[in-house]
């Protein structure tokens, strides 16, 4: 995480909070009654288990569900009554199985992440040319502009999604399990530049993640869902609890500090009949 | 692949207005369009009168004889002007189609489209007894209603792709069986007029079927120039299209509605005339590789494809005159399966 004296954009650190959400399908509430802030300018991981529901929340907070109840509100305004276009100029979402057109060169799609800030009468101004060849810059893929995207591999692939996002230039960030598919070192990679673009930009950043121990270290602020509710808040040392990850996780672990960054580390305990270990 | 060297930006009023150009997707239409064009001109030359190509466009520019003038301008040329209209509304359809359900198995003829016009002209034929202008109204009927059960049902729980596909299949397999059902019933002579119909064909076009084609394109058209650009991020999935444009929920009914209708207006004005609408596509984009296929190349695409189609089919086995629409199935067919060979997966792209 190094700070960089000459941030190519400063977004202004944006807050985006939920008041008593609740979102469903069909019969089914998935998520109910959450009320939550995401700390601006921070990276937040939600984190939870399977069909907890935290996908659910952030497709809530990213307008792609229409609450039941409740409201998310970014920088204090409801974004159920904000335009169309303002809403997509200030939330990004990377969701988990993006679609690329076969045979789309990397430039071309990222490019598409400036739709928002075009007219039907303007499809390129100077600002779209400089934020796409920045997110290019910042993701470390502007080599790759004109390589077709179906043949990069999968880390790569993630980087020009990010890039898209950040040319997109939003107030807030959303990615939905963004390290999925991807091998540790990709992972590590992937939110080691996550992390460093929130240093350097103070965008305000929320992910889903699966991986407490990665949730922990490159998250500010944790956010545990289970069943549809908040079962804890707060910075990683405070959620990453044996007790909390028992009830979160139904796992009984043991919580040690990483020796490397000092964040909290989650260590499954085998059960207590196990005798595999000897 | 260079996309930005390819990309040209037009500024037609400072650099306020800026309309992204393609390069190649520029060459490649005109291209296609002059070989339209030309095999136009061949068409217009054929029959009991012959002329030359040159003569028939000296005849076109308005330097022949009365006689001449009234066999290539007012009897051949409503079919050719239909064959290249109903081709380049088809071609579109198709690529609007394709791109918004990210499968290059969608067309208007897998979803049903051309079924509701057939079922529409058919109705008219057996029940009405009607013919002419009369069964062009009842494919419009047909289409434009069955288009509208589609955009509803499909769109009605705020979805697109998939939805759209399975509910089209559905809507066209119901009304393949009232088609069964009316021909079955019918009288042999009704179901002779019919056959030619339901295969599309350009025989005996007229101003009527010029005019619907005309209107139907140029409205498109302005359709596409304002809400086209949404088509580059509707292709990117559901989550990220609804992301980029704040509720995709807006932009692409608009699309899928013209897209309908553009198929609706041609079948009405030629017949369902099969795969051209699925198959323009795919050649622009194999001609064009590096993305999806673009609009303009696949409307100039599927023009040459029904005039080349029509050509074709009244030299094949002239004197008789085949309907275009046997041609285009003959040649489409196999690229139908070649697609779905491809398609090893569902939601692969091709």
């Amino acid at each position: 995480m190094t700070a960089d004296p000459n941030p190519t954009t400063t977004p202004s650190a944006i807050e985006l909070s939920a008041t008593g959400l609740t979102l469903g399908y069909h019969a089914r509430s998935v998520v109910r009654d959450v009320s939550v802030t995401v700390p601006p300018g921070r990276i937040t991981a939600i984190v939870g288990a399977n069909g907890s529901g935290k996908s659910t929340l952030l497709r809530g907070l990213a307008r792609l569900m229409t609450p039941r109840r409740g409201a998310v509100l970014l920088d204090g305004r409801d974004i159920a009554g904000m335009a169309a276009k303002t809403l997509a100029q200030r939330l990004g979402l990377l969701p988990q199985q993006p679609l690329a057109p076969d045979g789309i060169t990397v430039s071309d799609l990222v490019g598409r992440g400036r739709h928002p800030h075009q007219r039907w009468f303007r499809h390129h101004s100077d600002a779209d040319g400089a934020a796409i060849a920045s997110a290019m810059e910042a993701t470390g893929i502007a080599h790759l502009a004109d390589e077709p995207v179906d043949e990069l591999s999968g880390g790569q692939r993630q980087r020009v999604w990010l890039a898209l996002a950040l040319a997109q230039d939003p107030d807030v960030m959303l990615l939905d399990e963004p390290t999925t598919h991807l091998d540790l070192a990709h992972q590590i990679d992937l939110l080691e530049l996550l992390a460093d673009l929130n240093a350097r930009l103070g965008r305000t950043t929320v992910l889903v993640l699966h991986d407490l121990n990665l949730a922990g270290r490159y998250a500010h602020h944790l956010v545990a869902v289970t069943d549809g509710r908040i079962a804890a808040e707060g910075a990683p040392a405070e959620v990453l609890q044996p007790d909390t990850v028992a009830s979160v996780f139904g796992l009984t672990c043991e919580v040690i500090d990483d020796p490397l960054t000092g964040t909290p580390i989650v260590l499954p305990r085998p059960p207590a009949d196990s005798r595999r270990s000897t | 692949m260079t996309a930005r060297r390819d990309t040209l930006l037009l500024h037609p009023a400072g650099r306020g207005v800026a309309f992204r150009v393609s390069k190649r997707s520029v060459v490649l239409t005109a291209a296609l369009g002059l070989c339209a064009g030309a095999v136009a001109v061949l068409s217009l030359g054929l029959g009991e009168f012959d002329l030359r190509p040159a003569d028939t466009l000296r005849v076109l520019g308005g330097g022949g004889t009365l006689i001449e003038y009234d066999v290539v301008v007012r009897d051949r040329l409503p079919r050719a002007v239909t064959g290249l209209g109903v081709g380049a509304a088809f071609g579109l359809s198709g690529a609007i189609l394709q791109r918004i359900a990210a499968n290059p198995l969608v067309s208007p003829d897998v979803i049903g489209v051309n079924a509701g016009a057939s079922f529409g002209a058919l109705l008219v034929i057996t029940v009405f007894g009607g013919a002419g202008a009369a069964l062009v109204l009842g494919g419009l009927a047909g289409a434009l209603l069955t288009a509208a059960a589609i955009v509803v049902l499909a769109l009605g729980h705020g979805h697109g792709g998939y939805r759209l596909v399975l509910v089209g299949i559905g809507i066209a397999a119901m009304l393949s069986s009232a088609i069964s059902f009316l021909l079955v019933r019918a009288e042999y002579r009704q179901v002779l007029s019919a056959a030619s119909w339901l295969t599309g064909s350009l025989a005996n076009r007229g101003a009527l079927h010029v005019t619907i084609i005309a209107v139907t394109l140029a409205a498109a058209v302005a359709v596409l120039l304002v809400f086209g650009r949404h088509l580059r991020v509707l292709e990117l999935g559901d989550d990220v299209a609804s992301t980029l444009t704040g509720g995709a929920g807006r932009v692409r009914p608009v699309l899928i509605t013209t897209a309908v209708v553009l198929a609706a207006m041609a079948t009405a004005a030629a017949g369902p005339i099969g795969f051209v609408a699925l198959v323009a596509p795919q050649i622009t984009r194999r001609l064009l590789p590096g993305g999806p296929a673009r609009l303009a190349p696949a409307a100039a695409t599927g023009a040459l494809l029904v005039i080349a189609a029509d050509l074709a089919a009244r030299l094949l086995f002239a004197p008789t005159e085949l309907p275009v629409g046997a041609v285009t199935g003959v040649l489409g067919a196999p690229v139908l399966l070649y697609l779905l060979a491809r398609a090893n997966r569902i939601g692969h792209t091709g």
